[in-house]
């Protein structure tokens, strides 16, 4: 019999018993599909970073739009705009603690203004919200003061100073230079996607030793060995279809991010040789277990430390550099710190295959040694299965 | 069913042949420290049905598994068509069918992808494949349910499939090991017409079983086997003649003790009747027939009764053959 046809027909068999497993879809796909969900739900409003400034524009002129406007223009800013009837309800919800400041433009406000009086801007604050309203009345303080250079320029220019004389003479003594890095810090989907993809892949491991037992003390195992198979063949027949489940569960899990959350997956080529490793480890690890644990229950326990272990050691919940030192350090030796670092170098820092070749090793490494482990205690689970 | 019935079903079971095409010799196992066989030898012939009787844990699975390369044994051997089946996996697949004790079957998958993925492990393939499954499904009584899932199936409905499962390579030796448990008595008539009609056709039959009747109406020879060895052998004529108890028995209308008879007979109470054990057999019906024509009795039933295997088992291994 040819190897190719001995094995496929094992892997046609598995993969039919795997689609008629309803477990299996629960387990790989819709709970970390729940979790993306979920955690996303909660998590994504906290990344929208931008400072909102509620306003009530009473004066609705051209003077209160452009001051407005200036808040807008500045990166990172939002204005919230509520009519002039609500502004009892805007005050009522600073009271309530619901809201942390209001600021109203009162009507007179460019009138005033085209007077050379002094314009009042109210800012309602929370006085407990002291460190978030801070930054949106250090916003307004510097939006004030650009009027105010204005009008000193414009003072500077009708005393006899030319206009470069007037700029010069307002320039700040001291200036900030930007300078853009990159940094670990990402925003929560390119943690929680790759992050919950990588934890349910390793819940491979619980399908793998549920087949294998199935097949042994169901007799399957030995009834298959009297025919003319080879055992390594069906070795490799059984594992094979657990690699392609990987393989489609990352693809799913990806997909539903990119479409569900605009994640970004970088360099495709470089996230599918992330995905066959992760894959290709996920299953070593668990076909290694399945020859090494003594039952099913045994093998569920291992699965799980192993899954919620690497997951919290290796930065799949919070960013590894968040946690502590040794903690960041002993994630180093779980393959769910390897596989999450490639997939956020892809993701986030847009790395190529030739930039992530460190995790791609580790994580094949972690595989041969499953794949060794898995042969040298192969003819012992044959031998089990026998009796 | 009557023994005298049985014996005449098993005589019509194909009875020609002559040369061996399995020899077991001194096979011996230990698990541990535990024996499981101990020496067991025999020797089937081409077309012969042959019975393994023994109750559970007697070594008669462990015999099986190492006929068919499951296990290996510590000692000794097992020759099929001269060739050591411990040495050559390819002759074990090529010319053993082999049905295991367990329902070994994918519950998920229907009974054709079954047969499918059992006959591409023997090597088949394609459109023969394909026409081979059809055959099985049809010899089996199944054709109508081959593609529902074994799931839906009644335990005698998956035992014929697990049957079919090892005749897809049209094997030379079928092995089956107590492929009746736990079934209605309907599918186990099913699986003794299929097992009958395999011999007719040519098939080598092991049966094991701890069911003594199912011995008798399929095997033309048997193997007593218990606590890992054989303790008789040989057509089930030939020990039930060797070991077998002779009797008659008697029952007349109205009489409520026994005839007094010579005292090398021993009388047993048995119904409404008594069972004479005797091995002067003719000249004790003789004896009978005369007292009831002097005593004018009423004879309800006066037969000889042919010796049972249960007698032959308890006889050879020295107690009743148990669950």
């Amino acid at each position: 019999m040819k190897v190719g046809e001995s094995v496929k027909a094992i892997i046609i068999k598995e993969l039919k018993i795997m689609v008629k497993e309803k477990a299996n879809f629960f387990f790989l796909l819709l709970m970390p599909l729940i979790f993306i969900v979920m955690f996303g739900s909660i998590f994504n409003n906290t990344d929208d970073a931008s400072l909102t400034f509620h306003v009530v524009d009473q004066d609705q002129s051209t003077a209160s739009k452009a001051f407005l406007k200036q808040i807008t223009a500045l990166p990172g800013m939002k204005v919230e705009k509520d009519s002039e009837a609500n502004l009892q309800q805007q005050v009522h919800k600073i009271e309530q603690g619901q809201q942390d400041s209001l600021i109203v433009v009162p009507k007179d406000f460019e009138a005033d203004l085209n007077a050379g009086q002094q314009a009042a801007i109210k800012l309602y604050q929370d006085p407990t919200q002291a460190s978030s309203v801070a930054p949106i009345e250090s916003v307004l303080n510097n939006i004030t003061n650009q009027y105010r250079e204005q009008k000193l320029q414009q003072t500077l220019v009708k005393m006899g100073q030319t206009q470069a004389e007037a700029t010069q003479a307002l320039k700040a003594p001291i200036q900030i230079k930007d300078v853009n890095t990159t940094s670990d810090n990402v925003d929560y989907i390119s943690q929680v996607v790759p992050g919950m993809t990588v934890m349910f892949v390793f819940y491979i491991m619980i399908s793998m030793v549920r087949r294998f037992f199935k097949e042994k003390e169901s007799g399957l195992i030995s009834r298959i060995r009297s025919t003319s198979i080879k055992p390594y063949y069906y070795l490799i027949g059984m594992w094979i279809p657990f690699v392609l489940t990987v393989i489609a569960q990352c693809i799913v899990l990806f997909a539903f991010g990119h479409w569900m959350y605009d994640l970004k997956l970088g360099d495709l080529t470089a996230m599918a040789l992330i995905i066959i490793c992760i894959s290709l480890c996920g299953t070593g690890i668990g076909l290694a277990l399945s020859f090494l644990v003594s039952g099913e229950t045994v093998g569920m326990v291992v699965t799980q430390v192993i899954a919620l272990a690497g997951a919290m050691l290796g930065g799949l919940w919070v960013p590894s550099y968040l946690m502590p030192d040794f903690v960041q350090k002993l994630g180093h030796f779980f393959p769910q710190f390897w596989a999450q670092k490639a997939l956020q170098d892809i993701i986030v820092h847009h790395a190529h295959v030739g930039d992530i070749w460190k995790s791609l090793g580790v994580l094949l490494i972690f595989a041969v040694l499953g794949f060794i482990v898995a042969i040298i205690r192969f003819p012992r689970f044959l031998r089990s299965a026998a009796n | 069913m009557k023994v005298t019935e049985k014996m005449s079903q098993r005589d019509t079971l194909n009875s020609h042949h002559s040369e061996v095409l399995l020899e077991v010799n001194r096979l011996t196992k230990m698990y541990g420290k535990v024996q499981a066989l101990k020496d067991v030898s025999f020797s089937v012939k081409n077309g012969s049905s042959y019975g393994l009787l023994g109750p559970n844990g007697a070594g008669k699975s462990t015999t099986m598994k190492i006929l068919t390369g499951v296990i290996k044994a510590n000692k000794g051997s097992a020759k099929l068509l001269g060739k050591d089946v411990s040495k050559d996996q390819a002759i074990v697949s090529k010319y053993i069918g082999y049905v295991p004790q367990e329902i070994t079957l994918y519950e998920q998958l229907s009974a054709y992808d079954n047969l499918i993925f059992f006959g591409q492990m023997y090597g088949m393939q394609g459109n023969a494949l394909k026409k081979r499954v059809e055959e099985v499904l049809i010899q089996t009584g199944l054709a109508d349910r081959g593609k529902d899932a074994i799931k839906t199936f009644s335990g005698g409905m998956k035992r014929r499939i697990n049957i079919g499962a090892a005749l897809l390579h049209r094997p030379k030796l079928l092995i089956l090991d107590e492929p009746t448990v736990g079934i209605d008595p309907q599918s186990r008539n099913h699986i003794f017409d299929m097992i009958r009609d395999l011999n007719r056709q040519g098939t080598t039959i092991i049966y094991s079983t701890h069911y003594m009747e199912e011995v008798e109406v399929l095997c033309d020879e048997i193997a007593i086997i218990d606590e890992g060895s054989v303790k008789a052998q040989g057509p089930l004529g030939a020990l039930l003649e060797e070991f077998g108890k002779k009797a008659i028995y008697l029952e007349v209308a109205n009489m409520d003790i026994p005839p007094e008879l010579s005292e090398d007979i021993k009388v047993v109470k048995e119904g409404s009747g008594w069972i004479l054990e005797t091995e002067k057999v003719a000249e004790t019906m003789k004896v009978l027939l005369n007292l009831a024509a002097a005593n004018h009795w009423e004879v309800k039933q006066l037969e000889i009764v042919r010796p049972s295997l249960e007698n032959v088992f308890l006889r050879v291994t020295g107690t009743a053959l148990r669950d």
